[in-house]
């Protein structure tokens, strides 16, 4: 099964937790598997909401899956 | 001796076997949270002269002496090679950080992983020269021994655990291979005899038993890692209650998986069942090469997983060059089979059965890792020309990249390339034994380094890599 793509927008550059593990930076290309993933943003935690479930398929390189944090108050 | 002295030794001598017959085999403990130690998981710091950007994984194949032998020949070429990395000239030995292995390659890389360079002084004379089958039988023609085996709680692994332990690994715990930020971090694989699942000697893995690994002798581990059915027997492990445990989030997203990412799914499910431990309060651990007789599989999961050690440094921008080095110590008998009208026996016909899809599973399994090398290339060639053709149209955005480019390489020292009919012929012969003659032992260590610099991706790797 190939690997599948993902970017993560948010403001500012954070790192990017995947399945709680860090796993590179917002606005960049990120390889992960297919499947389902909780993705949410490194501190601090002034990002809504606090995390996303996403099922991870048929994204490419040139086509990745897209996921959007915003801003919010520092928790 | 007085006859009356000699009495009362002989009168001592069945109490003492009773109690050494009660002995029962060493338990893995249960693990009590202690935030201070370091427990043996993969630490992302590389030290010393090893860097994460050259990042090199050994795998380590089974076949008794013979897979120990050729490792150890791949293990002195690699400390011969030198080579100039950011600038620093070291031999590619000190940039080497995972090695995984089964059977009889975990002698070698668990030597490594507690006595580094100090393999090259005395493994020989302690294991590959040495005639450890021999050594095994001896101890289970002791009378001391037979009694111990009478006990249901002793077997026959528990003796070669211990063999192994004090004769070769000096009584040694994970505790040793978890102190500093190690590398390389080694992985000894073993078989879950109930479902064929590899389990790995490993904290991460420990954590579905809720139990410690620090404590646990690597003697044993290697035992497992090596035990041949019907030679030995199983290893047995305890689960301990999971009262305060919780499944980590990677394993809770791939139970979801079974119709998007199957391998996940399995992967997901074969160490979430340990959760169940009213229902499985034991494990019984054979060798690893039942599951995957190369030793390629946790690298592959380490790679492919969000919660993979490779996975998270690729994606952190830490490697540039990712190494694969595959030693293959694969044999094919003479195939008398074919040769005879008449059907072979039942003894054939069931090692024909244990071994035929292992092989096969072994292969698909190296070329899955460099599928996933070619792949990544693509995706970045990919990005790379459609920029090159948005940079064609002023305004346009960047597309995004990926944190940085990989260069990956999966390198694999396998006798089936040897050129010589004659050569191949005599090693693809060789047996599966812990007992060979020295003259075969050096031939071992001589064609490991052999096959790895005729490699083309090897040679690849190096001219990439510039000689100092």
């Amino acid at each position: 099964m190939p690997m599948e793509y993902l970017i993560v927008h948010f403001p500012r550059r954070r790192r990017v937790k995947i399945d709680d593990e860090f796993n590179g930076y917002t606005e960049e290309l990120i390889e992960i598997e297919a499947g389902r993933h909780v993705v949410s943003l490194g501190p601090p935690y002034n990002f809504t909401p606090d995390d996303r479930t996403i099922s991870l398929e048929d994204a490419s390189e040139v086509e990745p899956r897209e996921t959007t944090f915003d801003p919010a108050g520092a928790r | 001796m007085t006859l009356p002295e000699r009495a009362k030794r002989l009168l001592l001598c069945p109490v003492l076997l009773t109690r050494v017959g009660c002995a029962p085999y060493v338990v893995n403990a249960e693990n009590i949270s202690n935030e201070l130690r370091q427990e043996y998981r993969f630490k992302t710091e590389a030290t010393g002269t090893n860097t994460n950007s050259l990042f090199i994984c050994l795998i380590f194949s089974g076949g008794g002496t013979r897979a120990a032998a050729v490792s150890y020949g791949v293990l002195d070429k690699l400390k011969k090679t030198r080579i100039t990395w950011k600038g620093v000239e070291k031999s590619l030995l000190e940039e080497v950080d995972c090695i995984s292995s089964v059977s009889g390659g975990s002698f070698t890389a668990a030597y490594y992983g507690l006595f580094g360079e100090r393999i090259f002084s005395d493994f020989r004379a302690r294991f590959l020269e040495a005639n450890i089958q021999g050594a095994l039988l001896q101890s289970l023609f002791n009378p001391v021994n037979w009694v111990r085996l009478a006990s249901p709680y002793f077997s026959r692994i528990d003796l070669a655990a211990e063999y192994y332990d004090k004769a070769l690994f000096e009584g040694k715990t994970f505790d040793t291979l978890a102190q500093g930020n190690r590398r390389p971090f080694i992985i000894l694989n073993a078989t879950n005899l109930a479902n064929g699942e590899r389990f790995e000697f490993t904290q991460d893995q420990f954590d579905f038993l809720v139990s410690d690994l620090n404590s646990y002798p690597v003697g044993r581990a290697v035992a497992a890692s090596s035990a041949f059915p019907f030679l030995v027997s199983p290893l047995t492990l305890k689960n301990y209650p999971h009262t305060h445990f919780t499944l980590p989030t990677d394993y809770q997203q791939g139970l979801d998986d079974y119709y998007t990412n199957r391998r996940r799914y399995y992967w997901a499910r074969n160490r979430a069942m340990y959760a169940n431990d009213a229902e499985l309060p034991y494990l019984h651990l054979m060798d690893g090469g039942l599951g995957d007789n190369v030793g390629l599989r946790p690298i592959e999961a380490a790679y492919r997983r969000t919660s993979g050690f490779i996975r998270n440094l690729i994606n952190d921008k830490e490697i540039e060059k990712f190494v694969v080095i595959v030693v293959n110590a694969h044999t094919v008998g003479e195939d008398i089979i074919s040769k005879d009208e008449s059907p072979p026996g039942l003894a054939t016909v069931g090692l024909k059965t244990a071994t035929i899809a292992m092989d096969n599973y072994s292969v698909e399994t190296i070329e899955a890792m460099k599928d996933l090398g070619v792949e990544r290339l693509k995706a970045q060639k990919n990005i790379a020309a459609c920029q090159k053709r948005l940079d064609q149209c002023p305004g346009v955005p960047q597309i995004p990249k990926l944190a940085g480019d990989i260069d990956p390489y999966v390198i694999e020292v396998n006798f089936e390339a040897i050129p010589d009919p004659e050569q191949k012929k005599y090693f693809l012969g060789l047996p599966t034994s812990f007992y060979l003659e020295k003259d075969q032992v050096q031939a071992l260590i001589d064609i490991g380094p052999q096959l790895l610099e005729q490699s083309p991706e090897f040679q690849k790797f190096i001219q990439g890599l510039g000689q100092p």
